[in-house]
């Protein structure tokens, strides 16, 4: 089979080669997808940059990419609640990446059946992002009429986190630049502020969760806009030290400002190392197929294109998510 | 091929004469389990014709009944497919998944509804359809080619089945007609009318797939509904 794999690290074009390989082996519990789309996200692009070796290392060569969706095609001894011919989508576990090829094996329990309302390339599209923005929400307990910001409501995360807000009735406050003001509108916040122009720490106050997707400075000042006994969620700041743990750091600590910032405030740190779930994509399938969540796509590449792909995606520019159709 | 008779939107197509061969059925039916469902279909299969009680033993042979969970797939597309089910309760539907990994609904089944991949059944290629529960559903599961051949063995049977086909010409044609003719808006008029117990058991995403719509289109078409 085709798959497109990282020879070494460094510069995008000088890193990704397409190699012949052969099928991938399926265990007990995997099933074997013929793989229709995949998506790329930010970590894909680090990964191959070389920025992860220390917390992901990973042999080279390795195919690329976590998001998939495709078909069924053959299924281990364990696994029941797949059928031949199942169409599916998965962020597919660490130890199984490499979704830019003409078939995967996932283990089935971070598969989940597609939403039947979207095409392959939008189902890609959702996974990683997607279990990403629910997982985090879910961690913050999200409630309705809880007061939400959200950073970062053009991003991947941040777009699909809006939505998901929104549906469990949520008042969403999400950060955004000028020009993605009127489509990050339409996702259904119910205030959106521009950096440009607007400082969002004076309009968005006393939230019940701050949704921290940019880390750097913002991590820090969640804990001016949270309300006392409310809760920062981060996928990109400081770890905590329950992740540090899982991650094998036992002696991690948090870094003494955010450790102060939030005991100050009374309001809890939570990092959120997300981790592969059928079971949440299969509630997010629900979600999209009562429309309540839409898939975002910037644009969908042929396979043979995957590098142009990635070198669009390093831009930082664009706006949803990025596809690779692979068959 | 057997339906209702106070259906009026039968779903049946009966296919090319095949040769049948008479099988041993009797030990499946000394053997046989109490068959409720099957025993209701019976009575309503009586209103319409004068049924042998060997007739009926081959009915009890050739099915078997089923409750299935929400979700369960009967048929799934790309496989072979055996089997036609009667619909005792709940809702199923039948539909194909395009290119892109779009799902287009045929056709929805209620109580005292038929549903199968008759493409598949009469071509003998692979499942076209894929055909789930929408809700927690009971049906009675016959093998395709039997049923079919049904009428060979008991002659009474044809110009019932032949009855059954007409009607679900008639009711393709319309379906086909409604699609080429009608607007989006009148169409769901219609669908309404037609079948209000399927849309309190459906999700918007199975109605539009029906209608040939996007969901957007649908909410619009309600909303409208509810300013008139």
């Amino acid at each position: 089979m085709k798959a497109l794999q990282i020879v070494s690290y460094g510069e995008i074009k000088d890193s990704l080669v397409f190699n012949e390989l052969s099928k991938p082996a399926v265990q007990s519990n995997d099933v074997l997808i013929e793989v229709k789309a995949a998506a790329i996200n930010p970590i894909d692009k680090s990964i191959i940059l070389g920025n992860l070796q220390g917390m992901l290392p990973i042999p080279l060569p390795s195919t690329s990419a976590y998001d998939v969706s495709g078909i069924v095609l053959e299924k281990g001894d364990g696994v029941s609640n797949f059928e031949i011919g199942d169409l599916v989508y998965s962020r597919v576990p660490q130890e199984q990446m490499g979704t830019l090829a003409e078939y995967v094996a996932v283990d089935s329990a971070a598969v989940s059946k597609k939403p039947g309302n979207i095409s392959f390339e939008e189902a890609a599209s959702i996974p990683l992002a997607g279990l990403t923005a629910f997982q985090s929400l879910e961690a913050a307990g999200i409630k309705k009429d809880d007061r939400v910001l959200i950073h970062a409501g053009s991003g991947g995360v941040g777009s699909l986190a809006i939505q998901y807000a929104k549906a469990q009735g949520a008042f969403v406050y999400t950060t955004t630049s000028t020009t993605n003001l009127a489509w990050v509108k339409a996702l259904g916040a119910d205030r959106v502020i521009d950096y440009k122009t607007e400082d969002y720490m004076s309009i968005a106050k006393d939230v019940d969760i701050v949704f921290d997707t940019l880390g750097q400075n913002y991590s820090l000042e969640s804990f001016e806009v949270v309300k006392q006994g409310g809760i920062v969620i981060s996928v990109v700041g400081p770890l905590d030290e329950a992740s540090a743990k899982m991650l094998g750091m036992s002696d991690y600590k948090l870094p003494e400002a955010l450790a102060k910032a939030s005991s100050d405030r009374k309001a809890d740190y939570k990092f959120i190392l997300m981790h592969p779930n059928g079971a949440h994509l299969n509630e997010i399938k629900s979600l999209i197929e009562d429309e309540k969540i839409k898939p975002i796509i910037d644009k969908v590449y042929p396979f043979s294109e995957s590098v142009e792909a990635f070198t669009h995606l390093a831009t930082g520019r664009a706006k949803g998510k990025i596809v690779v159709k692979v068959s | 091929m057997l339906i209702d008779p106070s259906n009026s939107h039968c779903q049946f197509i009966i296919g090319d004469s095949e040769p049948f061969f008479i099988r041993l059925y009797s030990l499946t039916v000394l053997l046989k389990s109490p068959h409720q469902e099957l025993e209701d279909l019976i009575k309503k299969i009586k209103t319409r014709l004068i049924l042998s009680p060997e007739a009926e033993e081959f009915l009890y042979s050739i099915s078997k009944e089923k409750t299935l969970r929400k979700g369960e797939v009967l048929i799934r597309q790309g496989q072979v497919v055996k089997n036609t089910f009667f619909v005792s309760a709940g809702c199923l539907r039948s539909y194909c998944t395009d290119k892109n990994g779009k799902e287009n609904t045929l056709l929805f089944a209620i109580k005292d509804w038929w549903i199968s991949d008759y493409i598949a059944i009469h071509t003998d290629e692979l499942a076209t359809l894929t055909v789930e529960c929408l809700t927690e559903s009971k049906v009675i599961e016959f093998n395709a080619k039997e049923l079919d051949g049904i009428h060979s063995l008991f002659p009474e049977f044809e110009p019932y089945q032949r009855h059954n086909l007409e009607r679900h010409v008639v009711s393709l044609h319309r379906r086909i007609l409604n699609q080429l003719q009608l607007s989006a808006a009148d169409r769901y008029d219609l669908f309404l009318k037609q079948y209000p117990e399927i849309e309190q058991n459906t999700r918007n995403f199975h109605i539009a797939s029906y209608l040939g719509i996007t969901q957007q289109s649908l909410s619009r078409i309600r909303a409208e509904k509810v300013r008139k």
